[in-house]
């Protein structure tokens, strides 16, 4: 589905990304774990779309599409998702107003039909059950007010409204304490497709403890220096990051 | 588009000469003004000797002014002496083909029904349509509850007494040099008087008088609510007011006794002028509203957009104790226009409250300016301000500027004012994106956001129509 | 012009400028003289001018200089400041005295002179700067200042050099043989990744009345430093004007902290323009009045370079019948893409008869902006009180201690640490008491 290749990124000047490779199969979910500034949250926001990003070399293919030419509502219509670290709060508008125009804009885009509010009502309904989510959050504006916990846990929700084909959770464990982790977890879970992708990036392997993954992939200096199983997690957790460039001083070095 | 009215409106939405239609006759006063001119015009509005007197004062006290200079405004010294002031209807466009498609485009897209355009274009529309059952019913409706809902020009003639008692008592005649013009042309208003105790039944709107098909450019509104009345009053509408007057000086009192409650709501289009911003109108309307009573309530509404260059500002005086002051805007420009608004709240009695919430919205070349005053008297002990100004500006060639004064003489007063200006920011817009919606929708989206705490105070079907005022005139002002 | 104000123009026009004996400086003087009789002195329509009246000004001509300045005896602890003891020139009304100054030995880098022996010594420097004409946002006082002031403080650091020890410029107003106007000039100028830090100090030796008019331009190169506090204690019966004009290139930083505590009016403006990228300035002031006294605070910035930014934190306490006039006003002018502009004025009003005027402004014309104001008028927190008092603290001292808490944020960062507790002495001195009428 996504195929990264020796993608080099540059932001304000600096090098990130240095030729990052990554190829990440439908019903696969890839964890990408690294140290501080390795790139991390670089390669989330590249692939969504966001500006101020410099691509000087290589290139992404998602379903055979140049994603990098793709605008960022269009990469969202055609199934990317990016879970932000940080949701941005948009005060005034609706939480379930923002949702449904963005599914109906997604699905104007791709030609099929779209919900009115009563289809959407029932969808969300649905998919607030499944996620355990209190029916609240739909009547507040964007992550207005919203806890850090709540925060993530509306990003993951609405995962389950857009039902995207390529779902990037973007550091989602930061600043949750063990139960929002665990809630979290659990939507990501049930969200489990063999349709589906997720690339979870993450800092502390204690989220893929409930998220297991398929691959691990440890980026460190703007590359995939090492790439594993799930118990690679394990090791990085027991080693820490130093462990790899010890173990790799190749891949590792600059 | 379906509207959301009620049968009721869409009747009232239909031309119709009974009810409130001012007595102008077809021939007009040749330009010029002098005492003799007040008189002709007096007469011909068959009013009383008391009403002539009146005018004429003003017009004595008016000579004696000089007219006010603004430093930024680029407007040419206004001849008085050029000014017809009793114009019969002007040359009117003999059927919506002779009326600018650019025009008729934008009613569509604001969804106005196809029996409005033809009024709003100023077409003279020769059939009347059943105006005698439409104004039966809903002035039947008024006058069961007592509520008194007609034309100046009708007030002054059937209720001498109430107009005598309140005009010029909150906006006297010679408060500003506009006023006093004002005071001594005025052609026609509405005027609304509820009395003790009554809610009055429904909204009232500028809709439901319609005189000639063209606002007037002195325009004279007087709105009395007794003891313990309330009522909500709306004015203009959201198709552009295509207008040959440049230059409109009207007055609006509100007077508001014990307990009483007045909302006035506005939703305007200001014709906007051409592409280059010429020909936009200047609006020095002094709007004024008197909480004359312990306990009473104004506030005062508006979203506006197009280009208007506006002097005086909507104004609460809180005057009885405990009385509350609001002042709630949205004003858009786009392209080249102006918009220069504000409010003036002065705090009198005790424990009295004023509200402001402003927000601006620039895009394309579009200026914003926001001016408010918050005065604290001597003795207005437990006086509560609080202010809330922000701007948005979207483009690189806009300006919002906010202008605050506070003078506080009171010690047991507590005023508070915060502003911000920013632009929208790259994080939202790519929030929105990255979950499907274009550029130009999220912007919609954001924005109605950012107004949102303003059009929660208009009545709904003002609100939708300010909603899709502001779409139809953000357009283009991405990219 | 107002046959009210009249005297204090007559005395001005009769005036002798000061002889120099230099041509272009005194074709300036008289240029400058003719401007500001022909500007007359503000009003109340003056938009800048707006709540200040000029009423100390009313129906009484000024002496046009004080002509014993030069030898009247002054009393050096009438301005003294606890830990500042290194270079220092002092003014007395208006006119430089070498006895009362410390400029031997200044530290390498450093130049300090009066005007008046730069003038005398080597004036053609000086050209550009005195005959400049004078612009047309400039009011009637700066002109009469031109016109008129024949001293006041040179200084220049050079490029890369860093001032340890704070230099103290001392105005200082004392009781002359008849009610004085005099006028003193500053340039201030820090080199390329200069450091320097100055207290300018208005001091008064008595309660005396008389105008001074005081204007001072300051430029900083390139990544230039200077921290600057305006420590005003005028006189009781003083009518004080105060012009700063700062220019900021390119990564230069301004850090300003005032204190105006002193005249009868007092007026401050500090212009300051961040014409370079990244400049920068903060500033803290705080203002406290009594009885009837008048103070006026004039802030104007204008973020031109990109990247710029301003942040301003202003307490202001009237009591009595004072009335406290602030005006913060920041514009953002095209091309000032990336200025973050950060403005908050809060005001304590203490009595029924004393009254605050404030008015923060914003002109933004650039999208790239991040312009934030507040600005506040109240009073002490009754909970607040009462807890003082529920653990002990009688009534007075808890309203003293709650003020001065409240103006302490504009003391923040004064150095060094014994300036600080002076002023916060100082501010405690001037605060206003419940038993004052």
């Amino acid at each position: 589905m996504l195929k990264i290749h020796n993608l080099h990124v540059r932001i304000g000047g600096r090098e990130i990304l240095k030729g990052l490779s990554l190829q990440v199969n439908a019903g696969e979910v890839h964890a990408i774990m690294g140290p501080n500034g390795a790139g991390k949250s670089t390669l989330g926001n590249v692939l969504a779309g966001r500006s101020g990003y410099e691509v000087t070399q290589g290139s992404v293919a998602y379903e055979g599409r140049d994603l990098l030419q793709l605008e960022p509502e269009v990469r969202a219509a055609a199934g990317v998702f990016l879970a932000f670290q940080y949701p941005v709060e948009i005060p005034g508008v609706n939480n379930t107003y923002f949702l449904r125009a963005a599914l109906n804009a997604q699905r104007k885009a791709r030609g099929e039909s779209e919900l009115d509010s009563r289809e959407f009502l029932q969808l969300v309904r649905e998919k607030l059950k499944v996620m355990q989510l209190p029916p609240e959050l739909m009547n507040r504006a964007v992550n207005e007010g919203f806890s850090g916990g709540e925060k993530k846990r509306n990003e993951i929700f609405q995962m389950a409204v857009l039902e995207p084909k390529l779902a990037i959770l973007d550091e989602t464990d930061s600043g949750l304490d063990i139960d929002a982790l665990k809630q979290v977890a659990e939507g990501v879970n049930a969200l489990r497709d063999p349709k589906r992708a997720f690339i979870v990036i993450t800092h502390y392997q204690r989220l893929l403890d409930y998220i297991v993954p398929d691959f691990v992939h440890v980026l460190a200096d703007g590359r995939i220096v090492e790439s594993g199983g799930a118990q690679l997690a394990q090791e990085l957790e027991a080693h820490g990051y130093a462990w790899v460039r010890e173990r790799k001083p190749a891949e590792a070095a600059v | 588009m379906a509207t959301e009215r009620t049968d009721l409106q869409q009747l009232l939405n239909r031309r119709y000469s009974a009810g409130f239609v001012t007595d102008i006759e077809t021939d007009s006063l040749p330009p010029g003004l002098n005492e003799e001119v007040i008189r002709a015009l007096s007469a011909r509005k068959r009013e009383p000797e008391w009403m002539t007197q009146w005018r004429l004062e003003a017009y004595r006290h008016w000579l004696t002014m000089t007219p006010p200079t603004w430093a930024k405004l680029n407007i040419a010294p206004i001849d008085f002496q050029a000014i017809s002031y009793y114009a019969a209807p002007k040359k009117a466009p003999k059927s919506l083909a002779e009326v600018d498609p650019k025009l008729l485009e934008t009613y569509d897209k604001l969804g106005v029904p196809l029996h409005e355009r033809a009024r709003l274009a100023g077409v003279a529309v020769d059939a009347v349509f059943d105006s005698v059952s439409v104004g039966t019913t809903f002035r039947e409706e008024l006058a069961k509850a007592g509520v008194i809902f007609c034309s100046m020009s009708e007030a002054i003639r059937e209720h001498p007494e109430i107009v005598k008692q309140y005009l010029g008592s909150v906006v006297p005649q010679r408060d500003n040099f506009f006023a006093a013009l004002n005071s001594a042309v005025f052609s026609d208003g509405s005027f609304v008087f509820i009395p003790k105790g009554v809610r009055c039944p429904m909204e009232l709107s500028t809709y439901f008088r319609i005189n000639a098909g063209h606002t007037g450019q002195f325009e004279r509104t007087l709105i009395v609510a007794e003891e313990g009345a309330s009522v909500s009053y709306l004015e203009g509408c959201t198709a552009p007011m295509r207008d040959e007057n440049q230059l409109h000086a009207a007055v609006v009192e509100l007077v508001a006794l014990e307990r009483a409650n007045i909302k006035y709501s506005t939703v305007q289009n200001w014709y906007p002028g051409d592409e280059n911003g010429k020909g936009g109108i200047y609006n020095f309307v002094t709007k004024r509203g008197d909480c004359r009573g312990d306990d009473s309530r104004i506030s005062w509404t508006q979203v506006e957009t197009g280009s208007a260059i506006t002097w005086k500002y909507p104004s609460c005086i809180l005057r009885g104790d405990r009385s509350v002051g609001e002042f709630n805007s949205v004003a858009l420009t786009h392209h080249r226009q102006q918009a220069d608004t504000g409010t003036k709240m002065i705090h009198i009695g005790r424990d009295t409250r004023s509200k402001i919430v402003s927000k601006g919205i620039s895009a394309g070349h579009g200026q914003n300016t926001y001016r408010g005053l918050v005065k604290i008297e001597k003795n207005a002990t437990n006086a509560r301000n609080y202010t809330q100004c922000d701007s948005l500006l979207i483009g690189k060639k806009c300006g919002a500027h906010t202008f605050p004064y506070m003078e506080v003489k009171n010690p047991s007063a507590i005023v508070e004012h915060e502003a911000t200006t920013s632009k929208i920011s790259d994080e939202q817009l790519f929030y929105c994106r990255s979950r499907g919606l274009d550029e130009e929708n999220a912007v919609s989206m954001i924005v109605d956001g950012f107004c949102k705490q303003v059009f929660r105070e208009l009545p709904m079907e003002f609100a939708v129509e300010a909603k899709k005022l502001l779409d139809v005139s953000l357009e283009g002002a991405i990219g | 012009m107002s046959a009210v104000v009249a005297p204090f123009i007559e005395s001005m026009r009769a005036a002798a400028l000061p002889a120099s004996g230099i041509a272009w400086l005194d074709a300036a003087r008289r240029e400058a003289m003719q401007t500001f009789l022909s500007a007359g002195l503000p009003n109340a329509r003056h938009e800048l001018w707006k709540y200040t009246a000029l009423r100390a000004l009313e129906q009484r001509g000024y002496a046009a200089r004080d002509e014993n300045a030069s030898t009247r005896i002054v009393d050096g602890s009438a301005f003294a400041l606890p830990g500042i003891d290194g270079p220092q020139l002092v003014l007395v009304n208006g006119v430089f005295r070498a006895d009362l100054s410390r400029l031997n030995d200044l530290p390498q880098g450093l130049s300090v002179q009066p005007l008046s022996r730069a003038l005398a010594e080597n004036p053609e420097p000086l050209r550009f700067l005195l005959s400049r004409r004078v612009q047309e946002s400039r009011d009637a006082f700066v002109s009469l200042n031109a016109a008129l002031a024949a001293d006041g403080a040179l200084v220049r650091v050079a490029s890369g050099a860093e001032i340890e020890k704070p230099l103290h410029i001392v105005h200082l107003g004392a009781p002359a043989d008849s009610i004085v106007a005099w006028h003193a000039r500053s340039f201030i100028e820090l080199g390329e990744g200069a450091r320097l830090h100055i207290v300018e100090h208005d001091a008064a030796a008595g309660e005396h009345a008389h105008f001074a008019n005081l204007a001072c331009e300051y430029m900083l190169q390139k990544n230039a430093r200077l921290d600057l506090l305006t420590l005003q204690d005028a006189s009781a019966g003083a009518t004080l004007l105060r012009h700063g004009e700062f220019h900021l290139h390119e990564d230069a930083q301004l850090a300003l902290h005032a204190l105006e505590l002193g005249g009868a009016l007092a007026r401050h403006e500090i212009r300051i323009a961040l014409d370079g990228d990244r400049s920068r300035v903060d500033t803290r002031g705080a203002y406290a009045l009594r009885s009837r006294q008048h103070a006026d605070t004039e802030l104007l910035i204008e973020h031109r370079g990109r990247d710029t930014t301003s942040d301003s934190l202003w307490r202001g306490v009237a009591d009595g019948r004072a009335r406290g006039v602030f005006h913060g006003a920041i514009t953002v002018r095209q091309g000032a893409d990336g200025a973050d502009a950060q403005l908050s004025n809060k005001n304590l009003l203490l009595s029924e008869g004393a009254e605050i005027d404030t008015r923060p402004a914003l002109e933004i014309h650039v999208d790239e902006v991040k312009a934030a104001h507040g600005a506040t008028v109240g009073q002490l927190d009754e909970r607040a009180l009462f807890y003082l008092r529920s653990r002990g603290l009688p009534a007075e001292a808890a309203r003293m201690l709650l003020v001065r808490a409240f103006c302490a944020v504009a003391l923040s960062g004064i150095e060094p640490n014994e300036l600080h507790e002076h002023c916060d002495a100082l501010l405690l001195a001037h605060l206003p008491r419940e038993d004052e009428t």
